[in-house]
């Protein structure tokens, strides 16, 4: 075997029988090679390079190797040392692509903090199918939208292509809390002026301006909207907010409701009319498809189902995560946890929701009504509330969290170990903010605070904070290029 | 026979005596008188055989004291008559008696026994001329110059130019003038100078003056400046008498050693009559024991042990005390792991005797032959007759209870989880210190007044500003409080005198409108009661109360500022009834109208207490009973609670405070207040069980500025109190509806971070509404938020 040949054979170092095993297609063995015999002294290095000759690809990739649902962070010899297990079994050990160290690649400065991001991209195009252009490489977008009430749309090289008209103009009047792209020409933004915003985002062939134009204007909160939810297929948009209530929108004027008239700042209170109220603008007000409220503390997060638009998850500061049913608008179960929850995602092929808490760890909770724990494994190791959560593009098991610490972090949730507290896994990649680099951190985050994360496949991770910064980090094939030498 | 004796003793010592001397009298001729006189110069020039001359006259002295005895002898032998005239022939018979011994004395020295020759005088008579005598000590008087001829230092060649004779020697002999040669001699005499010639005549001896090479050597030396002495040595090498070392002590204390012992012979003597007097039994050496050491049979002594046989365990029996068996560190030779080290020996010397916890220190010896005498033999041994002595005789029942096991165990803080622990926001944008804080009922904003004059409006978890305004240029906002109730914001803040209502515009229109409907209801109540008609916004203050409600400054109005009212002294104290229409401020200089109540719906001002008579000091804060009608007044030293509907004092609750910072009511349980006060406590009190403190917390090092119990107590049961030290303190405080069960009140964590300015440190401190978070409001000009 190839691999024989390849591990020195002078030194007398015991040998230990693995059989490698994928569940990622595209990586898989063209024959099992069956058990091999390896060198105890292998570490993930080694062994990648064994699986990389058994594929016979022309690109090596790197891969990570999972031992019983660890990833084998030692040599193999440590491996054993450590867990017990005897030299003479045959080690089932999985492989999969590894994630790549995600390195810094740009900064983008803003005028004040930068609360949310979303990217436009091939990929995350993809998923939502409507968009009639398929997207190149090189003309993703970022969408950032910063506490100056102003959304802007940014092109890779680090250049604003269009901002949002301010308060006057018809912009939010308050600082914006969330931005979501529905698909490369719809854009939408919720405020801390208790407004969700459709914006139309257009863009000439130059791709030297484009604009965004107010849509809808969408009333029904009481209080700051911390995030937003869309799922482009059915137009709808999901709202948490923190008046403790779930709002569900329609992207299309058609569908939705007139706006609450006493929610409208320049038809309500006295007070208003002291503010400067900008001109009668025509764009649209329209009123919540629904408001469910069913939390008893403000909403932190929500989402749609990865599967199934008709349902929405929310995570609220009344340590709950609730599932709705959106046809009828009721709230279908409640997962109690201990801790205020501040953010929300999805590992769709795991069948679990991550929940970021304010006691500075990550919940990764079965939503399903069978399952029998609240908390299905904890990630630990940032050191304060978490308030960002998104999913590896790439793998159903990745995971970037953004945290007030000033750090965002990358977890795979197959490493992990048993503690007192049930499963807990540590983070595989630390990424700091680059404005801070080489300084003291400071307490609580103070300065650095991440508000917001997104990971796509060919943009990368991007995060935004308090630093008044949009930070790019990239982990692709920089490893790769140098395991090809 | 005296000069006999004297003459034998001169023989003896004059054996030094030159022969040629002998034959130069004898001969008399002048040759051999000169070379006599040369011999003498020559003696006296051979200092270097001074040595050995003196070695010679040793021998020869006690050769004498031989000769000495035997003429002893011989004195004894011959009568002690005058010498007759055959006194010779007795002389010479005692001489050939001698004769032996005088060949004897001829064999050993060579020399002629005769000292004297007899001659002829010009009588006929016999004269004896004896022989020159040699004293034996010449070379003694080296000094002396040795002068041969005795005639003086006189010019020789005038006075004795005509005569044969140049002089006279010590004897009176003439001294012959030395031949002088022939013209051919002196010729001879030039041609071969002998060594030492100088050609120059000795005046006293008037013979050619040599010199030899001794005395040429001596005289370049002297010439050199040399010492003359050949051989002398000026550098010997130094003979070190005493030790180079440098001894630090000048005198030794060494012991004297016992060779220098000389026993006493005396005290030999007198040891030994003692010994004797011992043994004959003249001395007792003990005393014999007197009547008192002697047994008293009378009483009977019992040994309660002596027949000791194990029976099984019964109250009345009691076995004597045991001694534990030796353990292996009493052994000689104890393991390796018994000894103690250097630390622990030192630990166990410097321990008092009662402090020790074993009374010996383990040692090894090699052997048991090495083991010394057990010093502590006796003592031990009078311990353990003690213990038998004063062994109990009844066996007494003891409680033998731990008082601290009866204290309940105080649960561990890990399991009273959640409680904040780390700051998880700072709240940076004051200038000057931050009076106070609070949170929003919503549970999302934090709202801060300072020493700049600012209320400040923040969002809780980012700690982002969202709104502020300046209430006033000079003067501190000293306490901001929301209204409580989530239908409205409405804010409270006092800066100075001047009490504030704040409807800020961060909520929704309707709620903010519903905001100013509750702040402006009191326009219109007053308006009614007054001009009735006018509408509300617009009302003028009326003249009716003594202080009336305004409205502010426009630009306060735009920011958000609905109302304004002034009261006499400053604000220190500001606290809002449960249902949002009641607000009781205190401002303690104000005298008799330092507590007031204010009717927010009506805009009506009361001042419940004429005067707070014997009351411990001013008033400090107020605060309403959250369920009761209750109202509790604090003064400096007391807290009085006072019935609202039955308009009477209730408690007077005695905190023992010297001066009172603040104190909060438990929310769910209103009969349990907690106190801070400036001397650095923190009280908590149950009202139901005294009104003297529960419980006293003194966990700070400076004074207490504000305490406050966890808004929902029933859910989160956490207090915090703020120092000046910087710091701030949860603690666990449940309080259970069983009245036979106290409150448990367990400290958890000591939040750090705040610093400390001018001696103030933490000022204020809040909680969430819901969530086990507090805000802590500090004098660096930073509210943090802990989680």
């Amino acid at each position: 075997m190839a691999g024989n040949a390849a591990s020195p054979e002078d030194k007398p170092a015991s040998q230990v029988r693995i059989s490698l095993s994928t569940k990622q297609p595209d990586v898989s063995l063209a024959q099992n090679p069956g058990p091999i015999l390896v060198n105890t002294n292998f570490r993930r290095y080694a062994l990648s390079t064994l699986v990389n000759t058994l594929r016979e690809a022309e690109k090596p990739t790197p891969f990570e190797f999972l031992i019983n649902g660890t990833f084998l962070r030692t040599s193999l010899e440590e491996y054993l040392n450590a867990t017990g297990i005897s030299a003479e079994t045959l080690l089932a050990v999985e492989y999969v692509k590894a994630i790549i160290p995600p390195l810094y690649v740009a900064s983008y400065e803003h005028d004040d903090w930068v609360s949310s991001i979303d990217v436009i991209s091939a990929s995350s195009a993809e998923s939502n199918s409507t968009s009639a252009t398929p997207i190149t490489p090189g003309q993703e977008r970022i969408l950032s939208g910063s506490y100056d009430g102003l959304l802007r749309m940014w092109n890779m090289s680090s250049q604003v292509l269009a901002t949002s008209p301010s308060s006057s103009g018809g912009g939010h009047t308050a600082p914006v809390k969330a931005v979501k792209v529905a698909d490369p020409s719809l854009v939408v933004s919720s405020s801390l002026d208790r407004t969700i915003r459709v914006w139309r985002y257009t863009e000439d062939s130059a791709e030297y301006s484009a604009s965004l134009q107010p849509k809808i204007e969408l009333y029904g909160h009481k209080a700051s909207i911390d995030s937003l939810a869309v799922h482009r297929p059915s137009n709808r948009i999901l709202s948490a907010s923190a008046d403790h209530s779930v709002g569900l929108w329609s992207t299309r004027k058609s569908d939705a409701p007139q706006a609450p008239p006493s929610l409208i700042p320049s038809l309500s209170s006295q007070g208003a009319k002291r503010r400067k109220v900008g001109p009668a603008t025509s764009t649209p007000q329209r009123g919540a498809l629904a408001l469910m409220k069913s939390h008893n503390a403000p909403v932190s997060d929500t989402m749609f189902a990865p599967n199934d638009s008709t349902v929405a998850y929310s995570t609220s500061w009344d340590h709950t995560l609730k599932t709705w049913d959106l046809t009828s608008s009721t709230c279908v179960d409640t997962r109690s946890t201990s801790h205020p929850l501040f953010s929300l995602t999805a590992l769709s092929s795991l069948n679990l929701l991550a929940a970021g808490t304010s006691a500075r760890h990550i919940t990764l909770i079965d939503p399903r009504a069978s399952a029998t724990t609240v908390s299905a494994m904890t990630l630990r190791g940032h050191m304060n509330a978490v308030v960002s959560l998104a999913t590896d593009p790439q793998s159903s098991y990745g995971l970037v969290s953004a945290s007030h610490d000033g750090t965002c972090r990358v977890w795979d949730v197959r490493s992990s170990r048993s503690d007192k507290e049930g499963r807990v896994g540590d983070s595989t990649y630390v990424i700091e903010r680059e404005s801070t680099k080489g300084q003291a951190r400071k307490a609580a985050g103070e300065g650095t605070k991440v508000f917001g994360v997104c990971w796509d496949a060919d943009v990368g991770i991007v995060s935004a904070g308090e630093d008044k910064r949009v930070q790019i980090n990239q982990g692709k094939g920089i490893v790769g290029d140098q395991k090809a030498q | 026979m005296a000069p006999e004796s004297s003459s034998k003793k001169r023989k003896a010592i004059t054996r030094d005596s030159p022969e040629a001397d002998e034959v130069a009298l004898s001969d008399g001729s002048a040759d051999e008188f000169g070379e006599a006189l040369h011999n003498g110069f020559e003696s006296h020039r051979d200092e270097e055989n001074d040595e050995e001359d003196a070695d010679d006259s040793e021998d020869e002295l006690e050769d004498g004291s031989d000769e000495e005895a035997l003429i002893a002898s011989d004195e004894e032998l011959n009568s002690d008559e005058v010498p007759s005239e055959d006194e010779k022939g007795i002389f010479n018979g005692s001489l050939e008696q001698d004769g032996a011994s005088e060949s004897e004395n001829e064999e050993t020295f060579g020399r002629p026994t005769r000292q004297y020759e007899v001659v002829k005088d010009a009588n006929g008579n016999d004269r004896y001329v004896y022989n020159e005598v040699d004293t034996g000590y010449a070379s003694d008087d080296s000094d002396a110059p040795v002068t041969t001829n005795t005639v003086g230092n006189i010019d020789v060649e005038k006075f004795y130019g005509a005569y044969p004779h140049i002089g006279y020697d010590i004897n009176g002999k003439k001294i012959a003038r030395p031949a002088k040669g022939e013209a051919l001699d002196a010729l001879l005499d030039s041609i071969d100078i002998p060594k030492g010639w100088t050609g120059l005549t000795d005046p006293a001896t008037g013979k050619p003056l040599e010199i030899s090479q001794e005395e040429l050597e001596v005289l370049r030396r002297i010439q050199m400046n040399e010492v003359p002495e050949e051989g002398y040595d000026p550098y010997p090498a130094t003979i070190e008498y005493f030790t180079r070392k440098t001894e630090q002590m000048p005198l030794s204390a060494a012991p004297e050693p016992k060779r220098r012992f000389v026993p006493s012979k005396h005290e030999t003597k007198r040891v030994m009559k003692i010994v004797r007097a011992i043994r004959e039994g003249r001395i007792m050496p003990y005393k014999p024991p007197s009547e008192e050491d002697e047994e008293d049979t009378s009483v009977k002594r019992y040994d309660i042990w002596a027949n000791e046989a194990p029976r099984p365990d019964h109250p009345m029996n009691i076995p004597a005390p045991k001694l534990p068996p030796p353990g292996y560190e009493e052994s000689y030779h104890p393991p390796p792991e018994y000894l103690p080290d250097q630390n622990e020996k030192r630990a166990w010397e410097d321990a008092d005797d009662e402090d020790k916890d074993k009374d010996f220190l383990p040692t090894n010896h090699e052997s048991l032959r090495k083991v010394p005498g057990y010093e502590r033999f006796v003592k031990e041994k009078f311990e353990r007759c003690l213990d038998l002595y004063l062994a109990p005789r009844v066996r007494r029942s003891k409680l033998n209870i731990d008082p601290e096991s009866l204290l309940p165990k105080l649960p561990s803080p890990e399991d009273l989880r959640p409680f904040p622990t780390t700051t998880a926001t700072i709240f940076r944008g004051h200038e000057g210190r931050v009076r106070s804080l609070a949170v929003s009922p919503s549970g999302t904003w934090l709202v801060s007044g300072g020493d700049d004059g600012t209320v400040q409006i923040w969002e809780l978890v980012t700690g982002r500003q969202i709104w502020s305004a300046k209430l006033s240029k000079d003067e501190a906002v000293n306490v901001v409080r929301w209204r409580p109730g989530t239908d409205a914001t409405v804010l409270s803040a006092a800066a100075g005198e001047h009490l504030y209502l704040i409807a800020p515009p961060i909520s929704d229109p309707e709620t903010e409108a519903h905001s100013r409907t509750i702040i402006d209801a009191g326009f219109g109540y007053a308006a009614t009661k007054t001009s009735n008609g006018s509408s509300a916004t617009t009302t003028k203050p009326t003249k009716d109360p003594p202080t009336p409600w305004t409205r502010p400054t426009p630009r306060l109005l735009e920011a958000g500022v609905l109302a304004t009212f002034p009261l006499l002294r400053t604000i220190k104290s500001l606290s809002w009834h449960r249902r949002g229409d009641y607000l009781a401020t205190v401002s303690p200089a104000a005298q008799s109208r330092a507590v007031a109540i204010h009717t927010l719906s009506k805009h009506l001002t009361q001042h419940p207490f004429r005067r707070l008579r014997g009351t411990g000091g001013l008033p400090q804060s107020a605060h309403f009973h959250p369920t009761k009608p209750i109202f509790f007044v604090a003064t400096q030293r007391t807290i009085r609670s006072y019935d609202l509907a039955k308009q009477e004092l209730l408690q007077i609750i005695q905190p023992g405070s010297r001066w009172i910072a603040g104190f909060d009511v438990h929310p769910a349980a209103g009969n349990n207040l907690i106190v801070g006060g400036y001397d650095r406590r923190l009280l908590w009190h149950d009202l139901e069980l005294s009104t003297r403190p529960y419980k006293t917390l003194r966990y700070h090092n400076k004074a207490i500025r504000a305490v406050r119990f966890h808004r929902a107590s029933g859910q989160v049961p956490l207090f915090v109190d703020a120092s000046d030290d910087g710091t701030v303190q949860v603690f666990h405080g449940k309080v259970v509806d069983d009245a036979m069960e106290n409150a448990s009140i367990v400290p958890l964590k000591v939040l750090r971070g705040h610093g400390v300015r001018d001696g103030l440190g933490v000022l204020d401190v809040d909680w969430h509404p819901r969530e086990p978070w507090c805000v802590s409001a500090g004098a660096d000009g930073t509210c943090r938020l802990w989680m």
